[in-house]
C-alpha cells in the first residue's frame, strides 16, 4: 500500500527536484553576452588586486614544461612574480610598477632593469579582438571553488584558438588555454589558489636592490613608436614593410632596436590576440645563428627556430637579415617571409594604385605608415566612400577608432555605418595574391 | 803546508812565473828539493820559457798592410751603396706606416666579424626578448610566462648561461 503510493509520488517528486534544480541553475548563470565577459576580463586588472599561485604548462622544445609562479597584482599596474619551479628559474623575481620592470636573478646576484611589461588597455584592443575572433560563451564551470564563465575566442581566419575561464565576481582570468590547429594545446595556465581584495602594500611592488647586486640596464628600444617612414630616415639600409599579412593583422608600432653595435629596425603587427614581430638589420651586422634548422624561403636559405610557444624564422633578402617572431603556424611565417622583398615596392605601389585608381603618392604614404597593401586599398576606398580624411580612416582601419565613434563623427547610426563599410568593402578590389619572391 | 807530487806538477808553471801565494810557492819549493822528476820538469819549463823570450818579434810582410789598407771590392760597395741611413729610415718608416694602416683596417674588420658572430648567437634571444616584451602589452598575454622568456634572454644577453633559451641550446 505504502509502496504503491511511493511509486506514484516518486516521479512527481523527481520532476519537482529537476525543475527546482533547473531554476537554480538558471538563477546561477544569467545570460551574459560573451563580448561582455571578454570586456570584463580585459578590464579586471585595472579593478582588482589579487595574490595567487599560478601553474603554467607550455610547449617548449617539443615537450610540455610546467612553471609555477607566485603572482601578485595591485591595481592598476603593479605586478610581482616570484618563480618557484622549475629549478633553473626558482627564486627569480620580477617586480613591475607599470613604468619599469626589475628582474632579479638570485643565483648570480644580478638585477636587470628594463621597460614595463604592462600595457595600457586601449579601445583598439577590444575592437581588434572582436573583429578578428569569434567570441562565444561555453557556459559556467567551477575553477578552484569559484564560478567562472567559459568563453572561446576562435580566429575568424587562421591562428591560435583561446579559451578563457573568467571569474564571475571579479573578471580575473582564472584559467586559460591556447590551441594551435596543428599542434594542439601550446599553453595552459591556471591558478591553483587565489585571494582577492588583499590591499597589498605598495612596498611589496617596489624593488629593493640586494646588497652587492650587479645592475644591468636593458632598454634596447625607445618607448615611443615610429612609423616605417620615420624609421627609414634613421637607418642607412632599406626598411621593408610586409606587403601582405594574415587577415586581421595590423601595424602596432615600430622602433629602433639597439644592442651593442647591432642596430635593427623593429616592426610589429597585431590582430588583438597575437603579435608578429619583424626585425631587420644589415646582413653584414649579424650572422646566421647556430640554433634551429635550415629551411628555404622561396629559394633562399633560411633558419627556423622552434621554441615551442614562439617560432622564429630568419632569412636573408638583398643584403638584409630579416627575423620574424610569432605564435603563428610555420606556414604563415614562411608565406609572409616569402612576400617581403627589397626592390619591388615601387612596382607593387604602382600596381595597387592602378587597381584602386588612386595616385601612387597616397599609396606610398600609407605604406610608410606601415599598412599592408590590402589595408591601403581598404583605407583609400573607405575614405572615398565615407568622405573621411585619410588619418581618420587609417585609425578606423587599424581599430584605434571604433565604429561607434566614427558613426558619431559622421552623424550616422552605427548600423548605417556598418552597412556603408560593408558596401565599400564589397567595392574594394581584392589585392591578388602576390607571387613569392625569388632570388 | 805540504803538497803531493801531482799537485806540485800542476803548479810548476805558475811557480816559474811567480804567480803563487807565498805559502804555495814555499810548498812547491820544498817538494822540488825532495822530488827529482819534478825538478827535471821544472828545468824543462824554465829552459823553454827562456827560449821563447829570446825569439825575435815577427814583422808582417808589406803586402799584408797593403791588403788591409786597400778599399773593399767595388762589387760589394755597389751592393750596399743605395742602403743609406736616410733610405733605411724611410723604408722602416714606410713599413711602420703600412703596419699601422693594416692594423687600422684589420681591427674594425676583426671586430666586425666578432660582432657579427656574437650578434648571430645572441640575435635570436635579443629579438625573442623584444617580441615577448611587446607581447606582454597585449591584453590577453600571460605576463608570468613572458617573464620567463624575457628573464632567460636577459641572462643570455648579459653573457650568463641560460641553457633554456634559443641561443643557448
Amino acid at each position: 500500500m505504502i509502496g504503491a503510493r511511493l511509486l506514484r509520488t516518486l516521479p512527481a517528486a523527481a520532476l519537482i527536484v529537476l525543475f527546482a534544480a533547473g531554476l537554480n541553475l538558471a538563477a546561477q548563470v544569467p545570460a551574459v553576452p560573451p563580448a561582455k565577459i571578454l570586456q570584463m576580463a580585459l578590464q579586471a586588472p585595472r579593478l582588482v588586486d589579487y595574490e595567487g599561485t599560478k601553474v603554467i604548462t607550455v610547449l617548449r622544445n617539443g615537450s610540455m614544461e610546467t612553471i609555477t609562479v607566485a603572482e601578485s597584482h595591485k591595481r592598476p599596474n603593479d605586478m610581482r612574480l616570484e618563480y618557484v619551479s622549475p629549478e633553473d628559474v626558482a627564486g627569480r623575481l620580477i617586480v613591475d610598477n607599470g613604468s619599469t620592470a626589475w628582474h632579479y636573478e638570485p643565483r648570480l646576484n644580478m638585477a636587470f632593469q628594463g621597460p614595463t611589461m604592462q600595457g595600457e588597455l586601449l579601445s583598439r584592443d577590444f575592437t581588434l579582438l572582436m573583429r578578428n575572433y569569434r567570441v562565444s560563451a561555453l557556459g559556467v564551470e567551477d575553477v578552484i571553488g569559484r564560478q567562472a564563465y567559459v568563453i572561446a575566442l576562435d580566429p575568424i581566419k587562421s591562428g591560435v584558438h583561446r579559451q578563457l575561464w573568467v571569474d564571475r565576481s571579479t573578471g580575473t582570468v582564472l584559467r586559460s588555454e591556447e590551441r594551435d590547429p596543428t599542434r594542439g594545446v601550446i599553453m595552459s595556465t591556471y591558478f591553483s589558489r587565489i585571494s582577492f581584495s588583499l590591499n597589498l602594500p605598495e612596498a611589496y611592488f617596489q624593488f629593493r636592490l640586494p646588497a652587492g647586486a650587479r645592475v644591468l640596464k636593458m632598454f634596447t628600444t625607445a618607448s615611443e613608436s615610429m612609423s616605417p617612414a620615420a624609421l627609414q630616415a634613421r637607418v642607412r639600409f632599406p626598411v621593408l614593410i610586409p606587403p601582405v599579412l594574415p587577415e586581421g593583422y595590423t601595424f602596432r608600432g615600430g622602433a629602433l632596436n639597439q644592442f651593442g653595435s647591432l642596430t635593427s629596425v623593429y616592426l610589429r603587427y597585431s590582430n588583438g590576440g597575437n603579435l608578429i614581430s619583424f626585425f631587420e638589420a644589415p646582413a653584414g651586422a649579424i650572422g646566421w645563428p647556430s640554433a634551429g634548422r635550415a629551411i628555404k624561403v622561396g629559394d633562399r636559405p633560411a633558419r627556423f627556430v622552434d621554441l615551442g610557444y614562439f617560432r622564429v624564422l630568419i632569412w636573408e633578402q638583398h643584403g638584409l637579415r630579416l627575423t620574424a617572431v610569432g605564435t603563428v603556424p610555420t606556414e604563415t611565417l614562411t608565406t609572409v617571409a616569402g612576400q617581403i622583398a627589397a626592390g619591388r615596392e615601387q612596382v607593387l605601389v604602382r600596381d595597387v594604385s592602378d587597381l584602386i585608381r588612386s595616385d601612387p603618392a597616397t599609396v606610398r604614404r600609407l605604406r610608410g605608415e606601415g599598412l599592408t597593401f590590402p589595408e591601403v586599398a581598404r583605407t583609400i576606398v573607405l575614405s572615398q566612400r565615407l568622405g573621411t580624411d585619410l588619418p581618420t580612416t587609417v585609425r578606423f582601419v587599424r581599430g584605434s577608432l571604433t565604429s561607434a565613434d566614427l558613426a558619431a563623427q559622421l552623424g550616422m547610426s552605427p548600423h548605417a555605418l556598418q552597412e556603408a563599410v560593408r558596401r565599400a568593402m564589397g567595392e574594394t578590389p581584392a589585392i591578388p595574391p602576390l607571387p613569392p619572391v625569388l632570388r | 803546508m805540504r803538497i803531493n807530487h801531482h799537485r806540485s806538477s800542476q803548479l810548476l808553471s805558475a811557480y816559474l812565473d811567480g804567480e803563487l801565494l807565498p805559502a804555495e810557492a814555499a810548498a812547491v819549493q820544498d817538494h822540488l828539493l825532495e822530488c827529482a822528476p819534478c825538478r827535471a820538469a821544472y828545468e824543462g819549463l824554465r829552459i823553454t820559457k827562456g827560449l821563447l823570450g829570446e825569439l825575435p818579434v815577427a814583422e808582417p810582410p808589406a803586402e799584408f798592410w797593403e791588403a788591409v789598407r786597400r778599399p773593399p771590392p767595388t762589387r760589394a760597395v755597389a751592393r750596399i751603396s743605395w742602403w743609406t741611413p736616410a733610405l733605411q729610415r724611410g723604408v722602416l718608416g714606410g713599413l711602420a706606416a703600412a703596419l699601422i694602416v693594416l692594423a687600422l683596417a684589420l681591427v674594425p674588420m676583426i671586430k666586425g666579424t666578432v660582432d657579427r658572430l656574437h650578434a648571430a648567437e645572441i640575435g635570436v634571444d635579443l629579438y625573442v626578448r623584444e617580441h615577448a616584451l611587446q607581447m606582454s602589452t597585449e591584453p590577453l598575454a600571460d605576463r608570468a610566462y613572458l617573464g620567463v622568456i624575457t628573464g632567460d634572454s636577459d641572462l643570455v644577453l648579459a653573457g650568463e648561461s641560460a641553457h633554456r633559451q634559443a641561443g643557448g641550446r
